[in-house]
Formats: structure tokens, C-alpha cells, sequence
């Protein structure tokens, strides 16, 4: 369209033609918007390079752990025949298979984190009223959002994967635990690290805007991935039902997604995705509701 | 042109708003007066999408806010000094915003440059003073070039300079056609400003009228005398509806009388005067007559610190 031609004359104050439909809102353009806001808030940056360092730190450390269990499985074989074979039940191999993602534990924390403190942040600061004056329809501006911190999630959690496989694979060379890209499921593990992170997003951001809060936004979203989880943990001896609705939390879900084996009563990469897939959806929608009727 | 019919907002059991109508028409500047509480924010929130209506409705040029397709194009609005993120520069803050519409760079330069942003376009929002976080409000106000502009509080925090600025502006979107719809606690300034005043309070209209029939109608005549006699003057002033008040030794302020009459009785007396200033009814008194009224009438409901302690300064607005 000619919105060059209808763009405000130089003194911006000598003439008003009437707004032609060429010059309006459109979703392109507030996603445009939302990409300059979140990239020009310094905690965006600082956050993002805090989450690379802390999974590619922590998939490295991991792979030096199944190394080293490695080499001393090995060196128990000849001493002790009993835990020998109990060693050689653990496949340190298989397991390292899941080194690239490894980060992801820590990774969807701080992402939370961003993804929360990016939306209540205006809040805080009251730019959300300059946000829905410029886009008074509300969804279009949040589902912006949404989508570039999905997007940066994405780039992050399997570029972080990604890297990790690099720099896992000399440490584990000396035990000849390290593996080809192409192994099964090693791919799609890493992109999953990456699907992940974009989901845990999303459900994180919804958070962030239904409760307007940063500080109640960040320990709500923790304490559903990383609390929770360990809640359960402790009251899954009480009935049968409770380990089996734990598969359906967030974090088993993503755990299921990036596994690269199935564990026996476990999610499937693809159902750990639809479940996941599931919590951010319903949140999302749910913030979009609220977003819109309540007063800002 | 901003519309509202039978505009309500309520807040649990508090009315904020109750049921106002009003227009706001271009072409001219219009103030929205009114003490603490009296609505005025929510009502120009409302008027931009940003709080729903209990009750009514209100239109921008015919449209609710929302369904125009280039809202900052119809509407310009500077709502809250700081509706900014502190840790964003205010360039960036103007570019997001214009973003959204397709507004290019260049128009956000200009804006930078009207405001007098210039120097510290490149700073972090948070380091503002008011009076720049005002100025980054205004820019961000004007930057759809807008047909209908509403201020609210614009002058908060702005230096003497800065006072005369928005008044010009202020004046100048008017002599465009535009629509211009402010709120100000000062009412000095309202004066010089406003062409049209509608007068709030405790979310009724109290008046909706020209600045000068306000005047007219509610204030008095005052005059500023100096003089070496001034209780003879006083004494040979002294009729029904004549008051002074002496404020140094040798200077009164007397009301009730006009200039001529009080040059006439000095001229009568051999009266020394050597200072005889006409004062404009302030639009201080002409409000105070008019809030009142209101208390008076509505006596039954319990009366609003805003409008019992708003003598003088206690009519600012509060956030």
C-alpha cells in the first residue's frame, strides 16, 4: 500500500487528511512493534545470553558426568563381579544421547522468567496503556508478543542444543560414548530442546499477563515447572492416580519431548508435545480473554 | 470530535463517572476541569478503549476508539506522564509505537525534534524528569498527526517555558480544526488556554459552557489599588457589595467595584492612587461558586474530600 504517500507532511501540524486504510494497524506491523520493544529493554539481552551459557554449561557438565561414570563402570568390571553387572545394566551410552538437551532443566526457567517479565513488566511501568492505545483491539498486540518470545525461545533452546552436541561429543570420545547428529531421535531432540523452550514460553507469558505482575508472575510459572513437579513427587505414594496425571505437567511433558528413548509409561515425544502443546494453548487463550475485557 | 452519551463508570459500589454526556468539538481548545476524583481520567480513559464503560457509550469521530482501523491516527492521547518502559530510551519508545502503524522513522524524528526531546531522545525513559516524561508523552500524542488530541494534566511537571509551549501548541492543533480536549489543575491556566470549559465533579458535569460565559457569569469584579490612603479609599468605597482587602501598607485588593468607580471615588476624595489594576474574574472563584452549588444540591450523599477542601490549591488532580 502508499503509506509513504499519506505519511505525516514535514511540520506534522499544517494539514490532516483523513487516515486511509493503507495507513492503520495491521499484525505484520505489530509484530514489528513488538520486536522493537523486545529487543530494546536491556534484561532481554542479558537474559538471553544467560540462558545459551547456562545450557550449553550444564549439557557439558553432563556429558563429563557420563564420561566419567563411564570409565569407572569400566573400571569396576574386573574388581567386583556383583556391581559389575549392575553397572552394565546402565547404558551411560544411551544416556548421553540426551547431552545436547540437557540444559533444558535450567534453560525453561530463565525463559519463563524473560517471557514473564516482558509482559508484566508493562504493566509495571504503565507501558501497557501506551501498547493498547496504539493497538486498542488488545489480542493482536499480546499475540505479537507471544509469538516473537516463542520465536527467540526457539532459536535459543535449539541453538543452545545445538552447540551443546558440539561441545559434548570430545568429552565423551575418550569413553567412545560420543555419537553421530544422525543417531535416532538425536535431531529431533535437539529441536524439540528448542519446541520446548517456545511452549514453556508462551504458558510462561500468559501467566505474566493474567496476573500483571512480574514477582508473582516469575514464582507462579516456577512454581508450576519446577515446584510442582516435586509436590507431586512426594505425594505419589498416596494413590495411583497421582503418578499417572504427573505425565501431564508441564515439565514431565517437555521431558518427554526431548527424551530421544521413550521410558516405559512415559509420554511419546509427539504426546509430550500435545500435552504441552495443550497448557500453553488453553493459557494463551485464557490471557487473551481476560486481556481483552478487563480495563487496563 | 469526542462524543459521550449517558457515560458511566462504577467501580464496586463507587461511581466514578455518572452518566455524563458532552461533546467535544473541533476547532476549538476545551478543558476539563474538575477536583480530585472528579472522573476526569477515567472518562479520558474511556474515551480511548482503555477502561470499558459501566454505562453509555462515547465515540471518537463517530467510532468507538477500537474500531478505528488507525487509532493514533484519529487519536492522539497523552494519558499518563509515564506510560513508558523505564529501561527503553525514548527513541525507541516512539519507534515501537509508531511501528504499529507504519509511521516511518522520520516522523518519529520530527516529533523528537518538536518536543524539544532532542538531547536526550538516546537516554533511558527512567532518568526522565516530569516535565521530559511530559514532553515524551506529548511527542508520543502527536505522533499520528492526529485529528483529535487529548491531554491530560499536560503541564504537570513542566517548566515556565514549557507551560507557554503547550499552550501554544495547544492553541495552535485548535486554529487547525483539530479537536483539542485537555484536563489541567491549573485553572490560571485554563484560562489562557481553553476556549470551551466543561467543569467536573464527583463524576457529574457541573458546567459545560464558553470560558468567557463562565467568567461572566460567576465571577466578580476585582481591582488592585495602591495607595497611600487606603483606609480613606476603603471608607469612601463602602457601599453594598464592596470588599477589600489590604495586603501591604499600602496596597488593597478591593471587590465588587470596578476600575472606573474606584478612580471616580478617589478622584472625589483626593485620593492619591498610583497603582489601579483591573483583575479578570479568576476562574478559581467562578468554579468555587459553581462546586458549591453542586454540594449544595446533592447534600444528601456524603461530600468528597476533593470538593470540601477545594479552596486554592486543593483542586489539583491527583494520579
Amino acid at each position: 500500500m502508499a503509506h509513504t504517500a499519506t505519511a505525516p507532511s514535514p511540520q506534522g501540524t499544517t494539514s490532516h487528511r483523513r487516515p486511509t486504510s493503507g495507513s492503520g494497524v495491521n499484525f505484520a506491523r505489530v509484530l514489528k512493534s513488538e520486536w522493537i520493544k523486545v529487543t530494546t529493554v536491556p534484561s532481554t539481552m542479558i537474559l538471553l545470553s544467560i540462558t545459551l551459557v547456562v545450557m550449553i554449561g550444564l549439557s557439558a557438565l553432563f556429558a563429563w558426568s557420563m564420561a566419567t561414570s563411564q570409565a569407572s563402570a569400566e573400571s569396576f568390571t574386573s574388581s567386583d563381579p556383583e556391581i559389575a553387572a549392575q553397572l552394565a545394566a546402565t547404558d551411560y551410552g544411551e544416556m548421553a544421547l540426551t547431552a545436547p538437551s540437557a540444559g533444558i532443566i535450567f534453560g525453561q526457567l530463565l525463559i519463563a522468567s524473560l517471557a514473564v517479565v516482558l509482559i508484566a513488566s508493562e504493566w509495571g511501568t504503565g507501558m501497557i496503556r501506551s501498547t493498547m492505545v496504539a493497538v486498542p483491539k488488545r489480542i493482536p498486540a499480546l499475540l505479537a508478543k507471544n509469538l516473537i518470545i516463542a520465536a527467540i525461545a526457539f532459536v535459543v533452546g535449539a541453538g543452545a542444543a545445538f552447540i551443546s552436541y558440539f561441545v559434548a561429543q570430545p568429552l565423551l570420545a575418550p569413553e567412545d560414548i560420543d555419537f553421530a547428529i544422525t543417531t535416532d531421535g538425536v535431531l529431533l531432540s535437539i529441536v524439540n530442546t528448542g519446541s520446548v523452550l517456545a511452549l514453556m514460553a508462551v504458558i510462561a507469558m500468559s501467566i505474566g499477563a493474567l496476573l500483571r505482575n512480574t514477582a508473582g508472575g516469575v514464582v507462579t510459572a516456577i512454581g508450576l515447572l519446577m515446584v510442582l513437579p516435586i509436590i507431586v513427587q512426594i505425594f505419589s505414594g498416596l494413590a495411583d492416580w497421582i503418578p499417572d496425571a504427573a505425565r501431564f505437567l508441564p515439565s514431565s511433558a517437555g521431558e518427554a519431548m526431548v527424551a530421544v528413548t521413550t521410558v516405559e509409561d512415559g509420554l511419546t515425544q509427539w504426546q509430550g508435545a500435545l500435552v504441552l502443546g495443550g497448557w500453553a494453548l488453553v493459557l494463551l487463550v485464557l490471557s487473551l480473554i481476560v486481556t481483552k475485557k478487563r480495563d487496563v | 470530535m469526542i462524543e459521550a452519551a449517558e457515560l458511566s463508570k462504577r467501580y464496586g459500589a463507587k461511581t466514578a463517572v455518572d452518566g455524563i454526556s458532552f461533546s467535544v468539538k473541533p476547532g476549538q481548545v476545551t478543558g476539563f476541569l474538575g477536583p480530585n476524583g472528579a472522573g476526569k481520567s477515567t472518562t479520558m480513559r474511556m474515551i480511548v478503549g482503555l477502561d470499558n464503560p459501566s454505562g453509555g457509550d462515547v465515540r471518537v469521530n463517530g467510532k468507538h476508539y477500537a474500531q478505528h482501523s488507525a487509532p493514533l491516527r484519529e487519536v492522539g492521547a497523552l494519558l499518563d506522564a509515564k506510560a513508558v518502559h523505564t529501561k527503553r530510551t525514548a527513541y525507541n519508545h516512539l519507534r515501537a509505537m509508531a511501528a504499529t502503524h507504519g509511521i516511518p522513522n522520520s516522523r518519529v524524528k520530527e516529533v523528537i525534534e518538536m518536543t524539544g526531546l532532542g538531547p536526550v531522545a538516546k537516554k533511558r525513559v527512567g532518568g526522565f524528569s516530569l516535565g521530559m516524561g511530559q514532553r515524551l508523552g506529548i511527542a508520543c500524542a502527536l505522533l499520528g498527526d492526529p485529528h483529535t488530541v487529548i491531554l491530560d494534566e499536560p503541564v504537570n511537571g513542566l517548566d515556565p517555558e514549557g507551560v507557554q509551549w503547550v499552550r501554544h501548541l495547544a492553541k495552535g492543533l485548535a486554529s487547525e480544526g483539530r479537536t483539542v480536549f485537555l484536563s489541567s489543575h491549573l485553572m490560571s491556566e485554563m484560562a489562557l488556554t481553553a476556549d470551551h470549559l466543561i467543569v467536573i465533579g464527583r463524576g457529574r458535569i457541573i458546567a459545560d459552557a464558553p470560558i468567557k460565559e463562565i467568567l461572566a457569569g460567576h465571577g466578580q469584579t476585582r481591582a488592585r489599588v495602591r495607595t497611600d490612603r487606603p483606609a480613606d479609599l476603603i471608607r469612601a468605597l463602602a457601599a453594598d457589595g464592596v470588599s477589600s482587602q489590604q495586603f501591604e501598607s499600602d496596597l488593597l485588593e478591593i471587590t465588587g467595584a470596578d476600575s472606573r468607580r474606584i478612580a471616580e471615588v478617589a478622584l472625589n476624595h483626593q485620593i492619591l492612587v498610583y497603582e489601579l489594576t483591573p483583575l479578570q474574574a479568576s476562574l478559581e472563584d467562578a468554579y468555587m461558586q459553581l462546586t458549591s452549588d453542586e454540594v449544595e444540591y446533592h447534600s444528601h450523599t456524603l461530600p468528597q474530600a476533593g470538593v470540601t477542601a477545594g479552596g486554592g490549591a486543593g483542586l489539583q488532580e491527583g494520579k
